[in-house]
């Protein structure tokens, strides 16, 4: 297991700096060792992920604005290429995509052959991971690709991945990783962490190593060993972020919060606003949930079953012959918080949840599941100020009641029990 | 029919807890009996005077129904209480009650348990409590079979 | 490359989760195995029990109350529980039809094709030395109750899943105390598995069956499956239930012998909610902390009973 502290991840070698001419050397050399570099680029007012020729088309001078239920790009002061945050999309649209083949199965000659789907899976390298969303891929690796899902076709796209991680120096209006513990600083799990120190005479980029993948790589780029006075810029320029955050989650122990809220007043008032759209869990980086859709052709000899993203917005996620168990937006809206917040540490042993705001600024209404957390905690600390104003009261009147009756006679009788 | 000693009344589930003063006065009322299978205890519309303590046996609470046999509402048997007709007006059965097996029962005076509960409001309690509780049972057995949970989903007004 | 990608901690694998070393996932996993009708009965109006016989490969061996999603051609693929033992590579499966999946696999007739994957989820314990050649795929097996008096409570369908519970345990009578099974039925035309009744009661088994609604010539009990518990001898103390049957008549069933004494941790349930991949991972099945495809079908009412009291979950 890798260490979490500071520094503690981080390659023996190193840390080194980058020039930002060098950026493009290193996409360079990650198309020479056959990955297809995906990255952040601007298309049509947004900064979205997409297979990037160059590294001219990162989003060079671009930031966006967040907001719930709002974003915008704007032009920023200066050239960084990482002064961004979260943008629409996350990288499971290519770990998980939304739509894909499962298998398909012939039924000619009275044999039944079911051949899986064997899309080969390009080796790609990630460019611009964001540490929330380093986190949300390890998120989806234990759910996806681990134990018994060890050969499934998550697991064969993610085996071929190269990480270059950007550590975040800015966080956007909407971002809480430092509550959920997954930033700003890249946790395990890249191949090289970036961190971007941009000025008006100078661009540059700290490079950590994560693997020896990462160390190969790095040895084709020109790098420089980044002295003291550089490390401790970048380190303390990331370290600010943290106290940075737009927003924060309560401090509570969230799983035990949602065990303790199922029969809370405020499912009722998120539900008012709740459009059951279901946008935050397709923007979600964790969100997994999918159901499949069966197809035959018109011999009827061929047919093929695919997996789409589903979320438990939608009435039939839980339909059962004679109807859906979850039928009110009360329920879907507190399953959905209670998973990912709660339950999912029961079911695959961490938080469901990155603290990239994805779900707060892609929602139409600007439902903030930190406010709406706040409350279910201010209304779970409530019931319990009044149940222990009860409990006060019944032990003061059992006490007044025992003085009342501690005579001797009384003991004697045996009335104590 | 036979006059029945308070001990073994008061093994009967039906009267279990109850005080043993208590269980006597009921014995004073109470015969034991044992029916064939085929034995018919009362008919739908018959004049309602009685109660059993269901010992051992089956017992069919039914409705005739014209040109069919007869339905059967729900069956009785071991620890069971039978028949409730006996305590108000129009003191007529509403069912009629058939014995599915040879049966061995309490069989009890309505008439005269009340007089006993009336003079002696300790025993009526204990007894209201009883029957109460049976009352209970069956109408939330009743209230699940409405459900008609084993249909298939949409099959009936069930699910 | 990051293919040795660590666990960060925090994200640490819980418990049980973790596959042990040396189990290799096994055929009829993720992508169907090749099945053929062997056989078809009908059990009663609306319901069949399918014998498959396996194509090229047989999917991996399965414990009483383990389930499988079946596969009709180009339709679609439902779970459907094991409801018999088969000497060989057979599978035994009963499926109500109340869709268009199940309304197809209960029309399949024999030398059809259909898919099969599984076996899935947790079983009911008894006899769970099966399989033991190899090592056990992960999930929580529930303790065989060896020594215990079994009690069985079956409503309408819900006998399909606890049949190979009941077939384990009387080839193996001697095994366990009193083996009671109390069945609930809709009316006397709808008790599944009616023709065996009696080679049970021959087995050993003292077996009650009760209706909702009796049919002319029915001279058996009538009321609900509730009433027959308290009709048998049940020591609380020695006593292990399994229950399956509607929802409300677990809850109501498992109330009633948790009344009697019997210990949440002695009561077994069989639960249902959606499934669509049946191996936790498209996140349907979802009871609150569980996920029913992997940490059930089968959990004992401690367990089940805080979830279930929580509506719409």
């Amino acid at each position: 297991m890798t260490e979490t502290q500071p520094g503690g991840t981080r390659h023996a070698d190193g840390p080194f700096l980058m020039d930002v001419t060098a950026l493009s050397q290193l996409l360079g050399a990650l198309e020479a060792a056959g990955y297809q570099v995906i990255g952040p680029t601007v298309s049509d007012d947004a900064i979205i992920l997409s297979e990037l020729g160059s590294a001219a088309q990162l989003p060079f001078g671009w930031g966006v604005e967040l907001a719930p239920g709002g974003y915008r790009i704007r032009q920023r002061s200066d050239t960084a290429a990482f002064g961004h945050s979260a943008g629409p999309q996350s990288w499971k649209q290519y770990l998980h995509p939304p739509r894909e083949k499962m298998w398909s199965v012939d039924r000619s000659g009275g044999e039944f052959d079911v051949v899986p789907a064997d899309e080969p899976a390009p080796r790609r390298a990630f460019v611009g991971v964001r540490p929330c969303d380093l986190s949300a891929i390890g998120i989806q690796d234990q759910v996806l690709g681990r134990g018994e899902h060890a050969g499934s076709r998550y697991a064969a796209r993610r085996a071929g991945v190269f990480i270059v991680a950007v550590n975040c120096t800015e966080p956007g209006a909407t971002c809480f990783c430092t509550s959920m513990g997954t930033g700003p600083e890249a946790g395990p799990g890249y191949d090289l962490a970036l961190t971007e120190l941009v000025s008006d005479t100078d661009h540059k980029f700290l490079v950590d190593i994560g693997s020896p993948a990462g160390a190969d790589m790095l040895a084709q780029v020109p790098v420089t060993p980044a002295g003291d006075g550089t490390t401790g810029l970048a380190r303390s320029a990331v370290a600010q972020a943290a106290d940075q955050m737009g927003r924060s989650m309560p401090a509570d122990a969230l799983h035990g919060l949602m065990a303790g809220s199922y029969d809370a007043a405020r499912w009722d008032d998120v539900a008012q606003r709740c459009l059951t759209c279901g946008n935050c869990t397709m923007a979600c980086p964790t969100c997994f949930c999918t159901t499949v859709e069966d197809v035959s052709d018109l011999s009827g000899e061929h047919a093929e079953r695919w997996q789409l993203w589903d979320s438990c917005f939608s009435l039939s996620f839980s339909y059962l012959p004679g109807g859906s168990i979850r039928s009110s937006d009360h329920s879907r809206y507190r399953q959905w918080l209670t998973h990912k917040l709660g339950t999912w540490h029961d079911q695959f042993g961490s938080s469901g949840c990155v603290g990239c705001g994805r779900c707060i600024v892609w929602c139409p209404v600007g439902i903030d599941l930190t406010e709406e957390v706040a409350a279910l905690q201010a209304e779970a600390r409530q019931a319990e100020a009044q149940q222990a104003e009860a409990q006060q009261a019944e032990a003061q009147q059992a006490e007044a009641q025992q003085a009342g009756s501690r005579t001797p006679g009384a003991r004697a009788g045996g009335e104590q029990q | 029919m036979s006059p029945v000693p308070a001990a073994e009344l008061a093994a009967h589930p039906f009267l279990r807890g109850m005080p043993d003063g208590q269980v006597a006065q009921l014995a004073e009322v109470a015969t034991a009996a044992y029916v064939p299978v085929g034995h018919r205890f009362f008919e739908e519309g018959g004049h309602a005077r009685r109660f059993w303590l269901i010992r051992d046996g089956h017992v069919a609470l039914d409705l005739s129904v014209p040109g069919q046999p007869s339905l059967i509402v729900e069956t009785l048997g071991a620890g069971d209480m039978m028949g409730v007709s006996w305590l108000s007006p129009p003191h007529e059965w509403q069912y009629g009650a058939k014995a599915l097996e040879d049966t061995r029962t309490f069989e009890l005076d309505g008439a005269a348990v009340i007089a006993r509960c009336d003079a002696d409001p300790a025993l009526g309690y204990q007894f209201f409590v009883r029957l109460m509780t049976v009352a209970t049972r069956r109408l939330h057995s009743s209230r699940i079979r409405m459900l008609d949970l084993y249909a298939a989903p949409g099959q009936t007004g069930g699910r | 490359m990051t293919s040795g990608y660590a666990v960060p901690a925090g994200y640490a694998v819980p418990a049980g989760y973790a596959v042990p070393a040396g189990y290799a996932v096994p055929a009829g996993y993720a992508v169907p195995a090749g099945y053929v009708v062997e056989s078809s009965r009908a059990e009663t109006r609306d319901t069949v029990t399918l014998v498959l016989r396996p194509g090229r490969q047989p999917i991996a061996a399965h414990r009483p109350g383990q389930f499988t999603m079946l596969y009709a051609f180009g339709i679609g693929e439902v779970p459907i529980s094991i409801s018999g033992i088969a000497a060989g590579p057979e599978l035994v499966q009963t499926i109500r039809a109340v869709g268009a999946v199940t309304r197809a696999l209960c029309a399949a007739e024999p030398g059809q094709h259909v898919g099969v994957r599984g076996p899935f989820g947790t079983d009911w314990g008894v006899g769970v030395t099966a399989g033991s050649a190899g090592v056990e795929p992960p999930g929580t097996a529930l303790s065989d109750p060896a020594g215990k008096d079994l009690l069985i409570v079956a409503g309408g369908i819900g006998l399909a899943p606890l049949r190979p519970a009941l077939l384990t345990a009387l080839a193996a009578r001697e095994r366990y105390g009193r083996i009671t099974v109390l069945v609930g039925s809709r009316s006397p035309a709808e008790i599944a598995f009616t023709a065996e009744l009696d080679s049970w009661r021959e087995a050993g088994a003292d077996v009650r069956v009760t209706v909702d609604r009796a049919e002319a010539g029915w001279r058996g009990n009538v009321g609900v499956v509730t009433q027959l518990i308290g009709k048998v001898d049940i020591d609380p103390a020695a006593t292990v239930a399994f229950i399956c049957g509607p929802e409300v008549m677990m809850r109501l069933t498992a109330r009633a012998l948790s009344a009697l004494g019997i210990a949440e941790t002695d009561i077994r349930v069989s639960l249902e909610r959606n499934m669509r991949c049946g191996i936790a991972e498209c996140g349907h099945c979802q009871l609150g902390t569980v996920l029913l495809c992997r940490d059930g079908p089968v959990l004992d009412y401690a367990r089940a009973r805080p979830l279930l009291a929580i509506r719409e979950l």
